[in-house]
């Protein structure tokens, strides 16, 4: 059985609360002395992922965003939540999205385990932890792949390179 | 006062700095789209000074690289800057997306005018 969260968060999944959410990431990450590199790696996939509860989960609706952080020895668990229309990652949009399509791949770059729960109406819940004492950094195992494409959205299978102009 | 400003400042005459500083997200990233059409409407090269910038995210990414296409669709130069220490919020997003030369971005507020400039040597252009 998990232990109870350190910290839980529930407000309206709406642009504002993102920041909210770092301001109490950073008090925690305080309080447990974690170094600044670690912090902003943190506070960098936690905004990607409310930012995808906010843009992604209740279309025009209101609903709600949860966060929940658990701090053990090793590390610090991260939980972000919604109970919107759940994981749709390829549906396109008929109004212009302003989203890169960057947020999972950076999570999974920035966290030391990331696991993604939920499906088509049950929500989604998106798990991160991140170890105190790395041994190595996420982004090398997990590294984000690709460039911008033509459409500006994140082409993953892009090669990388100045491109001209 | 706006803990998290974006104002422009055009001291350079022919290049707009667009000046980003704090935490930069979802909620501030119309803000900032709406400064930086305001900087391509004028004409000229488009410096993004983020320098004072904290935390930046992809939604932020997403303004910069939007921008850069339809500046560059205007025969306009886009250039981002840092100052000589970056914040790890800003520096760690901008290395993992391998988009430091894509921007581009550079050191500093004077190259990156410099570079703006249709005519690099002159301060006209």
């Amino acid at each position: 059985m998990s232990p109870a969260p350190d910290v839980r968060l529930t407000m309206p999944a709406r642009a504002e609360g993102v920041a909210v959410v770092r301001q109490a990431l950073a008090g925690m990450a305080d309080a447990l002395a974690v170094d600044a590199a670690l912090l902003a790696d943190m506070k960098m996939a936690v905004s990607e992922a409310c930012t995808n509860v906010v843009v992604h989960a209740y279309e025009d609706a209101d609903g709600v965003l949860e966060v929940e952080m658990s701090a053990d020895d090793i590390g610090l668990t991260i939980r972000v939540r919604d109970h919107g229309r759940g994981i749709q990652p390829h549906v396109k949009q008929a109004r212009e999205v302003p989203a890169l399509g960057l947020g999972l791949p950076l999570i999974a770059a920035l966290s030391d385990t990331f696991e993604v729960q939920g499906g088509a109406g049950h929500g989604t819940e998106v798990r991160m932890t991140f170890t105190y004492m790395r041994e190595a950094d996420p982004a090398d195992a997990n590294p984000v792949t690709g460039t911008v494409g033509d459409d500006g959205h994140w082409d993953s299978d892009a090669t990388r390179g100045t491109p001209a102009g | 006062m706006d803990a998290n400003p974006i104002v422009l400042d055009d001291d350079a005459g022919d290049v707009v700095v667009v000046v980003v500083e704090g935490e930069h997200d979802i909620y501030t990233a119309p803000t900032l789209r709406d400064r930086l059409d305001e900087a391509i409407g004028r004409g000229g090269g488009i410096v993004v000074d983020l320098t004072g910038a904290t935390f930046v995210d992809s939604s932020v990414l997403g303004a910069l690289l939007d921008a850069r296409r339809r500046a560059l669709e205007a025969d306009q130069r886009f250039v981002v800057c840092v100052g000589d220490s970056v914040e790890p919020g800003v520096q760690r997003i901008l290395d993992i997306t391998g988009l430091v030369p894509v921007l581009p971005v550079v050191s500093g507020r004077d190259a990156a005018i410099n570079a703006a400039r249709v005519n690099p040597n002159g301060a006209g252009g």
